[in-house]
C-alpha cells in the first residue's frame, strides 16, 4: 500500500540509475483499465513534463521510483483529455460516493504496489477522506515517510472503495472520454440522488441530470428545492427539459413551470407531448397555497354505477405513479363527485360488488379555493393518505396526497 | 401609451428580480461597519475632522473591485472561495489559510462582543447581562432559523445603520467642510496620519468578506443571467458601508474633533463622548448603531468561519443540516461565539491587546495571500470562460491589490516596530 502523497515529488531515476526529476502526477486510462496507473508524469530538472509509460516503470517505493530505460527514450507529456489525472481531477476534488450516498472531498488515494517480473504496476483501491489523510497531507515532506505514516496512523482513516467512487466532470466532452456514467448514481433512490444534486455546483448538477435518464431525471429532479429546478431547467436545452417535466407528476410539474419565466415557460409546455402538457396546463390555473395549487390531477375515477371489476380495469390502464394512489374515485354523469373507495377495500370485496357500496361515508373533500393550512388541517383532522379537490358545483377537479401536504408542513416550520 | 406601459413594466421586473437577488452584497458590506470599524471611523473623526474623509472615495472603489470579484467567482463557478482554493492550490495551504482565518475571525469576535458591552453600558446596561444574552441571542438565530428567515434579520440589521445618518445630522456639522473634506485629498508625513489611513483601508477590506459574499451568492443560488443584479447588489452594499462610514466620521468630526478632546478608548466611548456635545439623542443612537453592528457581526462571523473552513477541509456544513451531520461546522460556530463571549467578560480589556493584535497580524497574512489568489483565479479560463477578468478589470484589481497588500504589511511592520510609524 502506498499514498499518493508518499509518491508526490518522489525522486525518479532511470534505468542507468541517473536521476530524472520528481514524480508529480499518476494517469490513468479509463478506456483500457480504469484502476490501474497507465503513464508516469515525472518533472524534469528543467521544468519539462515527461511521461513514463506504465511497463517502464521498473520499481516504485516510498524512497524512488526507477524507471527501466534510458532517460533519453522517455518521451515528453502531450496532455491528453482522455486520460484521469491523479492529482488534478482526483485529488482534492469533490467525488460521489455511491454507497454512503454523499459527496465528499477526496483528501489522499491509495495504491497497492504489485511488482511484476519485467515491470511494477500501481493500481488504485479507494480514496481516502478519513483525519489520517488530512494529517499525512500536512506532514507531508516534513518528516520521513516512515515518521509521518506513524504519526497518521495515530488518527482514524475513512476510505472509499475506488468502484464506487464516481467522477465528477462538468464538461461533457471530457466525461465521455473519461468514460464517466452515473449508471451507479442512477441505481439510487431518487431522493438520495436528489441529496447529491444539492451538494453539487450549478454546472455539475447539470452534468448529472444531462446524463441520467429521463425518468430517474425526473424523479430527482422533484426532489430539489424549486429554485434549483428552475435554474437547471433553464440551462439545459428546452426539449430536454421538456422530455423531464413531462416525466414529472403533473403536480410537480405546474409548481415548476410556475416559476420558470413566461418564455421558457410557455416553450417548454409547447415542447411537451400534447396529453402530458394538457394535464400540466389544467393545473395551471389554479392558484399557489390553494387546494388547487397542491392537488394533482392524476388519480383514478371511474363511474358511480362501476364494479369491483371495473375499478381494477381502471388500475390496470393508469399510466402515473401507482404508489401514489390510495383510493378510487366515484363521480355521477355531471362529474360531481360521490363516493371513494380506498384501495384496500377493492382486494377484499367480491368481484361483482358494487364499488357504491364500499364507498366511504362521509365523504370528506376540500374546495379548490380551500387556503394551505385548511387543508393541513383536514388531513389532520381525519387521518387522511389522500383528499378530493372539488369545485363549487362538487365537480372532481383532483386529489392532493399526503407526501404533498408533507412539504407543507415542513417548509412551514 | 403603449411604449410607456411596456416600460413600466420592464421596470417592475427588473425591480423584482433585483429585489429577489438582493442581500449577499448588502449584508457583507454592512457587517463590515463592525465594532472594529465605527471605532476607527470614530477615532478619524474625532482626531483628524473631516480631514480624512477623502479616504472613502478610494477605499470604495477598493473595495467594488475586490468584493465583485469574488462575487462573479461565486455566480459563475457556483462553488466557495475556500472550495477553489482547495482545488487549485491544495490541501496544506487551504488548512494554514483556515487556521489564520480561524484565529482572525476569533478575534473579531472578540471585538464585536466587546463592542455590544460598550453599545449598551452607554444605556446602562452591564456586559454581565448584554455580553450572554447577545451569545444565546445570535447562537439561537443561525441554529434554530432557516436561511431565509436569517436574511431577512440580516437585512433589517442593515436598515438601522441609519442610526449613523441621523446621528450624523443632529451633531450639526459643517456641511460644506465635510464636503471639502471628502473630494479634496489632504495628506502629509505625519506618522500617527499614515497609520489613521492604513487602519482605514484595513478595517474596510477584510478577508473574511471575500470567503462570505463568494458562499453566500452560492448558497443564494443566483443564476448567471441575473448577475448584473447581484453585481448592483454588491456595488449598493459597498457604497452604503462606506456611506455610514462618512456619517460616523462626520459626526465624530463636528464634535469630538472641534471640542478638543480628542481622545477616545472605544466606540462606546464615542457615544458617550456624543452626548454633552450633540444631545442625548445623538449619543443614544450612536449607541445603538454599535449594539446593532455588533450583534449583527458576531453572528455573522462565527458563521462565516465554520462554512469557509468546513468547505476548505472539506467537511459536511450548512446550516440546513442537523448537528450530528455536521458536527464540526456547529462545533466551530458554537465554539467561536462561547469563546468570544466569555473572553470579553473574563479578560480587562488592557489584557485583550495581544488578542487583537494577533488578529491583526493573521489578517494581514491572509489579505494578500488571498488577495492574490482571488486574481489568479478570477482570470482562470477553465474555471471563469467568457466571465474572467478583462484586461482593464486586472489593471484595476492588480494596482488595488498592490496598494493594500502594501499598506497592510506596513501596517504588520509598525505593530512590531512601533518606531517606524509611531502612534
Amino acid at each position: 500500500m502506498i499514498y499518493f502523497s508518499e509518491m508526490e515529488n518522489l525522486p525518479t531515476y532511470d534505468g542507468k540509475g541517473r536521476y530524472v526529476g520528481v514524480l508529480t502526477d499518476l494517469l490513468v486510462n479509463p478506456s483500457q483499465d480504469s484502476n490501474r496507473v497507465a503513464y508516469y508524469l515525472v518533472k524534469s530538472p528543467k521544468k519539462k513534463l515527461l511521461c513514463i509509460p506504465r511497463d517502464q516503470m521498473q520499481s516504485i517505493s516510498v524512497r524512488a521510483a526507477i524507471a527501466s530505460t534510458s532517460r533519453d527514450d522517455i518521451p515528453a507529456y502531450s496532455p491528453d483529455e482522455g486520460l484521469i489525472r491523479v492529482k488534478k481531477d482526483v485529488l482534492d476534488q469533490q467525488i460521489i460516493d455511491v454507497t454512503d450516498r454523499k459527496v465528499v472531498r477526496v483528501t489522499d488515494v491509495d495504491f497497492d504496489i504489485d511488482p511484476g517480473d519485467r515491470h511494477t504496476n500501481l493500481e488504485i483501491i479507494s480514496v481516502n477522506i478519513g483525519l489520517a489523510a488530512a494529517v499525512r497531507r500536512l506532514l507531508q515532506g516534513m518528516f520521513a515517510k516512515h515518521t509521518t505514516r506513524m504519526i497518521a496512523g495515530r488518527f482514524p482513516t475513512r476510505t472509499i472503495p475506488w468502484g464506487v467512487v464516481n467522477l465528477i466532470e462538468s464538461d461533457p466532452a471530457r466525461r465521455v472520454k473519461l468514460r464517466i456514467s452515473y449508471d451507479k448514481l442512477a441505481e439510487l433512490h431518487p431522493a438520495d440522488i436528489a441529496d447529491i444534486l444539492e451538494e453539487l455546483s450549478h454546472d455539475e448538477q447539470k452534468s448529472v441530470i444531462e446524463s441520467l435518464d429521463d425518468e430517474t431525471a425526473a424523479q430527482a429532479l422533484s426532489e430539489i428545492p424549486t429554485r434549483m429546478q428552475v435554474s437547471l431547467l433553464e440551462s439545459i436545452s428546452t426539449g430536454k427539459a421538456a422530455d423531464l417535466v413531462e416525466e414529472m407528476p403533473p403536480d410537480e410539474a405546474a409548481d415548476v413551470l410556475q416559476e420558470l419565466s413566461p418564455e421558457t415557460s410557455a416553450q417548454v409546455l409547447a415542447s411537451m407531448e400534447s396529453e402530458e402538457a394538457e394535464d400540466v396546463r389544467e393545473l395551471l390555473g389554479f392558484k399557489e397555497n390553494t387546494a388547487g395549487g397542491l392537488m394533482t390531477n392524476e388519480y383514478i375515477v371511474v363511474g358511480d354505477s362501476a364494479t369491483i371489476e371495473g375499478a381494477t380495469a381502471a388500475l390496470k390502464i393508469f399510466e402515473g405513479v401507482l404508489e401514489l394512489i390510495h383510493a378510487i374515485y366515484l363521480i355521477d354523469r355531471d362529474c360531481v363527485l360521490v363516493g371513494a373507495v380506498p384501495l384496500a377495500r377493492i382486494l377484499l370485496a367480491d368481484k361483482e360488488t358494487s364499488l357504491k357500496d364500499l364507498s366511504q361515508d362521509p365523504l370528506i373533500s376540500v374546495p379548490f379555493h380551500a387556503d394551505e393550512r385548511t387543508v393541513v388541517a383536514t388531513f389532520q383532522k381525519y387521518n387522511l393518505v389522500s383528499l378530493p379537490v372539488v369545485d363549487d358545483d362538487g365537480r372532481l377537479l383532483g386529489v392532493i396526497t399526503a407526501d404533498d401536504v408533507l412539504d407543507v408542513v415542513v417548509n412551514h416550520h | 401609451m403603449p411604449i410607456n406601459r411596456e416600460r413600466l413594466r420592464r421596470l417592475r421586473i427588473n425591480l423584482l428580480i433585483f429585489l429577489s437577488v438582493l442581500g449577499p452584497g448588502i449584508i457583507t458590506a454592512n457587517v463590515d461597519n463592525d465594532a472594529g470599524g465605527i471605532y476607527t471611523y470614530s477615532v478619524a473623526g474625532a482626531q483628524y475632522g473631516y480631514l480624512l474623509l477623502w479616504t472613502l472615495l478610494p477605499i470604495t472603489v477598493a473595495l467594488v473591485v475586490v468584493q465583485e470579484m469574488v462575487a462573479r467567482m461565486g455566480v459563475v463557478t457556483g462553488k466557495g472561495l475556500a472550495d477553489l482554493i482547495r482545488e487549485e492550490y491544495g490541501f496544506r495551504t487551504t488548512f494554514l489559510l483556515m487556521i489564520l482565518l480561524l484565529v482572525a475571525n476569533f478575534s473579531n469576535t472578540v471585538a464585536e462582543f466587546a463592542g455590544l458591552a460598550q453599545g449598551m453600558s452607554v444605556f446602562g446596561i452591564s456586559r454581565h447581562i448584554s455580553v450572554p444574552l447577545g451569545a444565546i441571542f445570535v447562537w439561537l438565530l443561525v441554529v434554530k432559523g432557516n436561511y431565509r428567515v436569517v436574511e431577512k434579520v440580516f437585512l433589517s440589521a442593515c436598515f438601522f445603520y441609519v442610526a449613523y445618518l441621523l446621528s450624523g445630522f443632529l451633531a450639526h456639522p459643517d456641511w460644506k467642510r465635510a464636503l471639502v473634506g471628502t473630494v479634496k485629498p489632504t495628506f502629509n508625513l505625519d506618522p500617527g496620519m499614515i497609520y489613521m489611513i492604513i487602519g482605514l483601508v484595513g478595517t474596510t477590506i477584510a478577508p473574511w468578506m471575500q470567503f462570505y459574499l463568494q458562499s453566500a451568492m452560492v448558497e443564494k443560488g443566483i443564476k448567471l443571467k441575473h448577475y448584473k443584479y447581484a453585481r448592483l447588489d454588491v456595488i449598493t452594499g459597498c457604497f452604503l458601508t462606506d456611506l455610514v462610514a462618512f456619517f460616523i466620521i462626520v459626526a465624530c468630526g463636528a464634535t469630538i474633533f472641534e471640542s478638543g478632546h480628542r481622545q477616545i478608548r472605544d466606540a462606546g466611548d464615542a457615544a458617550l463622548a456624543l452626548g454633552p456635545l450633540a444631545g442625548r439623542a445623538a449619543s443614544a443612537l450612536f449607541a445603538f448603531g454599535l449594539v446593532n453592528a455588533s450583534l449583527f457581526s458576531a453572528s455573522i462571523l462565527p458563521l462565516s468561519t465554520a462554512y469557509s473552513v468546513c468547505e476548505g477541509l472539506g467537511l459536511e456544513s450548512g446550516i440546513n443540516k442537523r448537528v450530528h451531520e455536521a458536527p464540526t461546522f456547529y462545533s466551530l460556530y458554537t465554539g467561536l461565539i462561547i469563546l468570544g463571549a466569555l473572553t470579553v467578560l473574563i479578560l480587562t480589556e488592557t489584557r485583550q491587546i495581544p488578542l487583537i493584535l494577533l488578529s491583526q497580524v493573521a489578517n494581514g497574512i491572509l489579505l494578500p495571500v488571498v488577495l492574490i489568489f482571488m486574481l489568479r483565479l478570477s482570470n482562470r479560463e477553465d474555471l471563469m470562460g467568457e466571465h474572467r477578468n478583462t484586461r482593464a478589470f486586472n489593471w484595476i484589481a492588480w494596482a488595488t491589490s498592490l496598494v493594500m497588500i502594501a499598506l497592510t504589511l506596513l501596517m504588520v511592520l509598525s505593530l512590531f516596530l512601533p518606531n517606524t510609524l509611531p502612534r
